[in-house]
């Protein structure tokens, strides 16, 4: 018997629509659990997924996929590659696992979501498979740290981030739960796959591979491959989503959807990716800043979909993309300082070789975040390292639950974003944080925030060890510099002097 | 004794901190115990300078000698550290 081409049975197959005999509509499909909008039935059947495939071609592609995977780990798994690599590649391979691995399950969830309650069967249908992809992702990115939790702790973050209150872990939970974990399955086509797949983890996941390849992490790379080729698929579901809801008059909120969803995203890669990228990837790894890749892929990226769509740039776009020359900077030197708060050990990543790089790449960096870098080896090489630690907690945002933090030195320019509501005042670090905000306070305005429930005596003793207690760090967990601060002592010598332009 | 709990932006710094002061402390105290966190750990101490307090977003500092407790200050309000000539 002959097996017809998919595509003369695809449209049939997928199309899961019927007439509901024994509930109303409305009640398969409650508004509340599809974020439709308003937008009938009948109009999302224009809904046209990009990327069409069947379940048997699924299952085979994933099985090779998987298998690919498996194996390069399972012959490279005595290659020391971790105990021999710079310790500033294993603290992106911490961060990496505890912040993502099971903020893959949530998008499973999400992806879930989708497939019971999207509103075009075209949309359940790749979800379907998205649900399936994510569950991958996240078994992946349990498995692999796993073999090295027996020689260092911090790798079984990866399991333990999610289950603590570790303010980095929050920070993530309480995006990944507003992006996609608690939202309806429209506003996590536009979310999840649109604004932070299509235009963040899918670019970004791409990069990973080619550093982790570069840095000779041959078992990552290929992990990281295996999951963006599953990104670059489903992250698609989003796209066609937005037509129908600009074609049905739904601009506006489609836009504001976006708008949320790029904002929260943006803080997110900016505390990850971009330490990784300008501090701990050590220099001669390194082939393009932050603020480059941010600009050539994110930016370009964003653009290109926005304008193709029809929908308007951020009214924020500007602001946002000037602080590609600062936010993660000062997020870096927050988690440097705050070492002992998270999972991982982060690389200083200023030795004057590196600082000429940062000038360069970030022209008055020396006379703003070098100004408390040079505090700080001053410090170090005075043995005072009770003076590179913290005794208290910064400010941190009510929306993305990262310090509020900016430029400081001579371009000092830190300052707080606050709002009043119901008597309460929150505070944010930009116009951005606040406006989101301000789209949905009923929805945002319960959270409390790592400082919150200090003053609400949560943490107790309301002190560091208090602090470190209440976010689950255990002893030998605890963040310190990756290089014991041997980078330090370059400047032991010779004081830095900035190179003449 | 009554904690007294503020924003520390201080001139110079990269991030807002959590400071604890006193309700009966004066400006100054407040100033020196925002400088705790800051002052030589990530900001460079500026000798011969004294450290000015003022609220968020305003431009005149607070009398040295001002008590919290007859500022209007409420808990978490925002302060601002400014390196200053002694008058």
């Amino acid at each position: 018997m002959a097996i017809l081409e998919r595509s003369e049975w695809y449209d049939v197959a997928r199309d899961t629509n019927w007439t509901p005999s024994y509930v109303k509509e409305e009640e398969l499909f409650p508004d509340q659990m599809t974020g439709g909008l308003g937008v009938s039935r009948d109009k999302w059947k224009s809904y046209d997924e990009p990327y069409k495939t069947s379940y048997p071609e699924y299952v085979k592609i994933q099985r090779e996929k998987d298998s690919a995977a498996y194996s390069v780990k399972a012959a490279l798994d005595r290659s020391q590659m971790i105990e021999t690599a710079d310790p500033g590649w294993a603290s992106i391979l911490k961060s990496h696992y505890g912040a993502i691995a099971l903020g893959e399950y949530a998008a499973m969830s999400a992806e879930a979501r989708m497939a019971r309650f999207g509103m075009a069967p075209g949309m359940r249908n790749m979800a379907t498979f998205g649900m399936m992809d994510e569950n991958r992702h996240a078994q992946l990115q349990l498995y692999f740290p796993h073999e090295h939790c027996s020689k260092d702790r911090q790798f079984d973050w990866a399991q333990k981030a999610y289950h603590t209150n570790e303010w980095a872990a929050i920070a993530a939970r309480h995006a990944f739960d507003d992006l996609f974990l608690s939202r309806d399955a429209t506003s996590i086509a536009v979310m999840l796959t649109f604004a932070f797949e299509t235009g963040f983890t899918n670019m970004q996941f791409l990069g990973l591979a080619a550093d982790a390849a570069e840095a000779g992490d041959y078992t990552f790379s290929s992990l990281i491959s295996s999951i963006q080729t599953d990104e670059s698929r489903h992250a698609q579901i989003g796209g066609p989503a937005l037509q129908v809801l600009i074609e049905n008059g739904k601009k506006e909120e489609a836009e504001r959807l976006v708008y949320m969803g790029i904002a929260r995203a943006w803080r997110i890669f900016g505390v990850l990716t971009g330490p990784a990228m300008d501090y701990y990837t050590p220099l001669s790894h390194r082939k393009q800043s932050f603020k480059e890749f941010m600009q050539e892929w994110i930016v370009g990226q964003f653009e290109r979909s926005l304008i193709e769509l029809g929908l308007d740039l951020p009214w924020y776009w500007d602001q946002m993309i000037a602080e590609f020359d600062y936010q993660h900077h000062a997020y870096h030197l927050g988690v440097w300082f705050w070492r002992p708060t998270v999972w991982w050990n982060p690389a200083a990543g200023v030795t004057p070789d590196d600082r000429d790089w940062l000038e360069e790449k970030y022209p008055g960096w020396n006379d703003t975040f070098g100004k408390c870098w040079d505090v700080i080896i001053d410090n170090i090489l005075a043995g005072r390292h009770e003076k590179t630690l913290p005794e208290t907690l910064p400010i941190v945002c009510n929306m993305s639950q990262l310090p509020i933090c900016a430029i400081p030195g001579n371009g000092w320019n830190v300052r707080d974003y606050p709002a009043e509501y119901q008597g309460r005042t929150y505070h944010f670090n930009s116009e951005i944080d606040r406006w989101v905000f301000q789209q949905d306070p009923v929805r945002y305005r319960d959270h409390m925030s790592i400082v919150d429930r200090m003053l609400a005596g949560l943490i107790q003793p309301p002190d560091l060890g208090g602090a470190l207690k209440y976010m689950n760090i255990a002893p030998g967990e605890c963040g310190e510099d990756a290089h014991k601060y041997a980078w330090a002592e370059a400047y032991r010598a010779n004081p830095y002097a900035k190179k003449a332009a | 004794m009554s904690a007294f709990p503020f924003i520390s932006n201080f001139q110079g710094d990269f991030l807002l901190q959590l400071v604890v002061s006193d309700v009966n402390a004066n400006m100054d105290e407040v100033a020196e115990s925002a400088a705790y966190h800051s002052v030589g750990r990530r900001v460079a101490p500026q000798p011969g300078k004294i450290v000015r307090v003022r609220k968020a977003g305003e431009a005149d500092f607070f009398p040295r000698q001002l008590k919290v407790a007859d500022s209007g200050l409420k808990p978490m309000d925002c302060l601002e550290f400014i390196f200053a000539n002694p008058e």
